[in-house]
């Protein structure tokens, strides 16, 4: 099953679906329609969560308050327009526009103010508890915009319901079995719009930006902006419902930015799924059915169901409820498959560390792919490239890197509060060649790689690449220009698989996705993880994951590349195809490589760089060090050990200074 | 502007700032040192007040309730701890999401109690003039008791073995739990501490706001921005950024109305977070909060 068929089959169950359901809403009492068009309206706010969070793991609890705003400005706009255009569907558009812009303008200040994703949660709640505060104290027939009267704690009132008129037609509002048609047909195609946007490239992206934001940006993508992107998408679907619900109610209360409805949409999705565009409608009926059910007759005790159900999801069903029984009723089914599993080359992953929100590999893949299909395709294209004989050899010249650039560190300095951890350091790496930079601990090598990188801005001083001053850029902007960054610790994808995590590298450097499917797959031959293809990157062995992470940076075709101790973790076999592997990139690109294996250094024969406490110590080969006294006195401790000492006399984790 | 024109609009700030800080002081030791991100916060206000509230009515003076809700709110806490965050740590996501579902219940619960409309607790002591101006005596409690709360906090982290071994577990709990700290006794302590801060303050504030059941949503956002502006040095941090938007919160509202006050606080907070992602302090200690 290739993508387009799991795009037929979305379509199918949503056309059979919404014609059910239709048909059904045509059956049943005036009366019971007009109550399940709330649920509708509801799945398309609880969709607006499931793109937001589920797909691109922006925290939000804010779509209600969004909601929110879409509703008054329906409500406002509708009030002026009905009477003069005879309809209200451009109130509708309206309010679509609104809960975008409003999304825009908090997410600008969050996403570009780094703010991390729990502070999100909070900086959304505490905006719609403001608002609360606000709408509610506009009571009084002052706070009018135009015909509209907001009403403040009262609500506003009197809101007119979806009105048409064709052209030259007379203005016709829609009945309530009508309105739970055009309800119901919103949310199914904004379900499959986003099930097929988890499988294009947008998707994709937001599930890397989800899974690890520091490789993102350091394979080139623009964090901050794909978050933004997304964020305002999902405003404009969360103010979409909002108006439908205003239309719906024919009436907006301010209690709708309050804490309970902000909970609502979370445990809605939460309950579904948080991954699931089909747990967005399942969601809504199970929570809303149950709360009815249990709420008590005037729904007094709706909030005490509803709370205990959050806090037993997060004690007992992670990842949600209908996912959790889904995953019951699969281990029952099929224990025997799972015992089989022949990935006994590969570690198994150690139990997902609590809490750091981190997927089940399961839904991992569900998300970025939704099914089974693309994951089918990439893997064609990958035994396509086995099949066209491609070599599998790690030694084979790689001919990823792009022409060789010259990266210049002039006069740099690094203080961070009172500690200076690098002073004046002037270095310049030759294009198309290996450089080695040691140095003991504190020496400053950690910071001089996060100022290379962009992770830290530089106290003075400017970093240049092939001539072009990179000192402000962030880290993607860096990547773009052709910088690829390796980290001391595997920075990759865990929860994705190998080759989705080679074709995000690869996509990053191409923006194409065919050309990123065959690069991905050549890269994952060439480093000879095919038998990963499919498994998650996290329960790859240690070395593997480094390997993996190398592969990354080259499916970015970088002209410079750091590495930060790349062998570390790794076997003496390892070991030895990584320097192979990083002399063979030598000839193509310029690689920087920091380490701690006195070994590695001296068999990778580059010119070496010592840094000692934060400043430049000497330069030379390492044979010229090696007779150099004062290198062997701070690098070994006065007459510690013989020259060219063996071993790793600094210890590794190179602590960072501060 | 005249002598007693200054005083009373100092007094005024000086009001604003101390109960910013008051309601944020038990958020900022249970998210500065544990890293939890209480969304019941507020309810633990509400909870500290309707304890008040009880307490006068079962006859027990204005003085001896607050002493007594503090008391019960710390130990409220503590179950909320052992039962609840204990299992949470390290879970940031579930455990603002747990903590959340509380906030539903404990709301709900005490209007099934109480009603959503409560008669207020007189406001005890009578005012005091300076000049043209009558201010409350009252007032000035809720001043002493927001900056005594603050500085016994300092006390404690500084000056007591219990404190020391709180930071120690804040800053390396593995290091810690090494050298043989208690770190799960050290957590549930300060955060039934954290507690019974927030219960403090919801009972000091009882006499001078409605006692309802939703009082809690008008603290909690505030108190998470004046502690998120503070940044890792938690203390410091909430009185600075206390006072920076109390300030700000102070003087729009008597240019303009409360609830815009209260709009321009949370501005006020975002525009710094732009600026200053780690908040006040976030230059003196490197680091990520969560």
């Amino acid at each position: 099953m290739n993508s387009r068929s799991a795009g037929l089959g979305d379509l199918t169950v949503a056309t059979v679906a919404g014609g059910v359901l239709v048909l059904v809403g045509n059956l049943v009492a005036d009366f019971t329609a007009f109550e399940w068009t709330l649920w509708a309206i509801q799945v398309i706010l609880a969709l607006s969560l499931v793109l937001v969070w589920g797909y691109c793991g922006i925290f939000s609890f804010g779509q209600a308050a969004v909601y929110g705003i879409g509703g008054y400005t329906y409500g406002v706009f509708a009030l002026n327009i009905a009477e003069r255009t005879g309809e209200t569907l451009s109130a509708l558009v309206v309010a679509a526009v609104a809960g975008a812009i409003f999304a825009a303008a908090l997410g600008y200040f969050m996403f570009y103010g780094n703010l991390s994703n729990v502070y999100v949660a909070i900086a959304t709640l505490a905006t719609a508890l403001v608002l609360f505060a606000i709408v509610n104290s506009t009571a009084g027939s002052a706070y009018r915009i135009g015909d509209a009267v907001l009403g403040g704690y009262n609500g506003m009132t009197r809101i007119p319901r979806i009105t048409y008129r064709w052209p030259g037609g007379d203005p016709a509002t829609l009945t309530r079995v009508q309105f739970f048609a055009v309800c119901t047909c919103v949310a199914l195609v904004l379900a499959l719009a986003l099930r097929f946007a988890g499988r294009r490239p947008f998707g994709r992206v937001a599930a890397a930006v989800r899974e690890n934001e520091t490789r993102s940006s350091l394979l080139g993508y623009d964090v901050r902006r794909h978050k933004l992107w997304v964020f305002t998408l999902g405003g404009a679907i969360a103010g979409l419902a909002g108006g439908l619900y205003a239309a719906w109610g024919r009436f907006m209360s301010p209690t709708v930015f309050s804490l309970k409805p902000a909970a609502l949409v979370v445990i809605w999705t939460l309950v579904g799924g948080r991954f699931s565009v089909g747990g967005a409608f399942v969601g809504v009926v199970v929570v809303e059915g149950l709360s009815s059910a249990l709420g008590g007759p005037s729904g007094d005790r709706e909030a005490i169901v509803v709370g205990a159900l959050l806090i037993l999801i997060v004690l007992g069903l992670r990842g949600g409820v209908i996912p959790t029984l889904g995953r019951l009723w699969r281990d029952r089914l099929r224990p025997a498959v799972a015992a089989a599993d022949p990935g006994s080359s590969f570690r198994r992953k150690p139990e997902s560390r609590p809490g750091r929100d981190r997927l089940e590999p399961a839904d991992a893949v569900s998300v970025i792919s939704s099914d089974h299909g693309s994951d089918a395709q990439l893997g064609g294209d990958f035994e396509e490239a086995v099949a066209l004989g491609i070599d599998t050899d790690i030694d084979a010249p790689v001919e990823a890197a792009g022409a060789g650039a010259l990266l210049e560190v002039r006069g740099v300095s690094k203080r961070f509060g009172g500690v200076t951890a690098l002073a004046d350091v002037t270095l310049q790496f030759a294009a198309r060649q290996a450089s080695c930079i040691i140095g003991p601990n504190g020496a400053g090598k950690s910071t001089l790689f996060g100022l290379l990188t962009g992770h830290h801005p530089v106290t003075a001083g400017s970093i240049l690449l092939n001539g072009e001053d990179i000192t402000r850029l962030g880290p993607h902007r860096r990547a773009r220009l052709g910088l690829g960054i390796k980290m001391q610790v595997p920075s990759v994808y865990g929860a994705l698989t190998t080759l989705e995590n080679l074709w995000l590298a690869a996509y990053a450097a191409c923006g194409d996705r065919e050309a990123a499917h065959r690069r991905a797959g050549q890269i994952l031959a060439r480093l000879g993880l095919t038998g990963a293809v499919t498994s998650p990157a996290g329960s790859l062995a240690h070395g593997q994951l480094q390997w993996l992470e190398i592969g990354m940076v080259l499916a970015t075709e970088p002209s410079v590349i750091l590495l930060d101790e790349p062998t570390a973790g790794m076997t003496r076999d390892e070991t030895e195809q990584t320097e192979q592997l990083i002399a063979r990139l030598a000839g193509h690109a310029t690689v920087v490589v920091v380490e701690h294996d006195m070994e590695f250094v001296r068999r990778l024969d580059a010119p070496i760089t010592v840094l000692h406490m934060g400043e430049l110590f000497t330069q030379g080969s390492f044979d010229e060090l090696s007779r150099d006294e004062r290198v062997l006195n701070i690098y070994l401790g006065r007459g510690a050990e013989q020259p060219g000492g063996t071993g790793q006399p600094a210890g590794r984790g190179d602590a960072e200074p501060g | 502007m005249t002598a007693d024109g200054v005083f009373n609009a100092w007094f005024s700030l000086m009001t604003t700032v101390s109960v910013l800080l008051l309601v944020s002081l038990g958020l900022a030791v249970v998210f500065g040192l544990r890293r939890v991100i209480n969304l019941a916060h507020g309810e633990f206000i509400m909870f500290g007040a309707f304890a008040t509230l009880t307490a006068t009515r079962a006859g027990v003076g204005l003085w001896g309730a607050i002493l007594i809700a503090v008391a019960v709110t710390a130990a409220f806490g503590l179950v909320v701890e052992l039962t609840l965050i204990r299992h949470l740590y390290e879970r940031p996501a579930d455990t603002m999401l747990a903590t959340w579902g509380l906030s539903l219940i404990l709301v709900q619960l005490a209007d099934l109690i109480y009603g959503s409309v409560t008669e207020g607790i007189p406001t005890p002591l009578s005012s005091f003039g300076v000049g043209d101006y009558s201010m409350s005596t009252y007032n000035l409690v809720l001043i002493g008791v927001a900056w005594t709360l603050a500085a016994l906090t300092w006390l404690v982290m500084r000056r007591t073995r219990y404190g020391l071994l709180t930071r120690a577990a804040a800053q390396n709990p593995d290091m810690a739990a090494g050298l043989g700290v208690n770190t799960r006794r050290v957590a549930t302590w300060t955060f039934a501490y954290g507690a019974g801060l927030a219960g403090a303050a919801g009972a000091v504030l009882a006499p001078v706001v409605g006692v309802i059941p939703t009082m809690g949503q008008l603290y909690v956002a505030r108190s998470f921005m004046a502690v998120i502006v503070g940044g890792p040095a938690f203390l410091a941090g909430t009185v600075g950024a206390s006072t920076a938007l109390g300030t700000v919160e102070n003087l729009v509202s008597r240019g303009y109305t409360p609830v815009i006050g209260q709009a321009m606080l949370l501005v006020a907070a975002i525009v710094i977070l732009r600026f200053l992602p780690q908040g006040l302090t976030g230059g003196r200690r490197r680091g990520g909060l969560v």
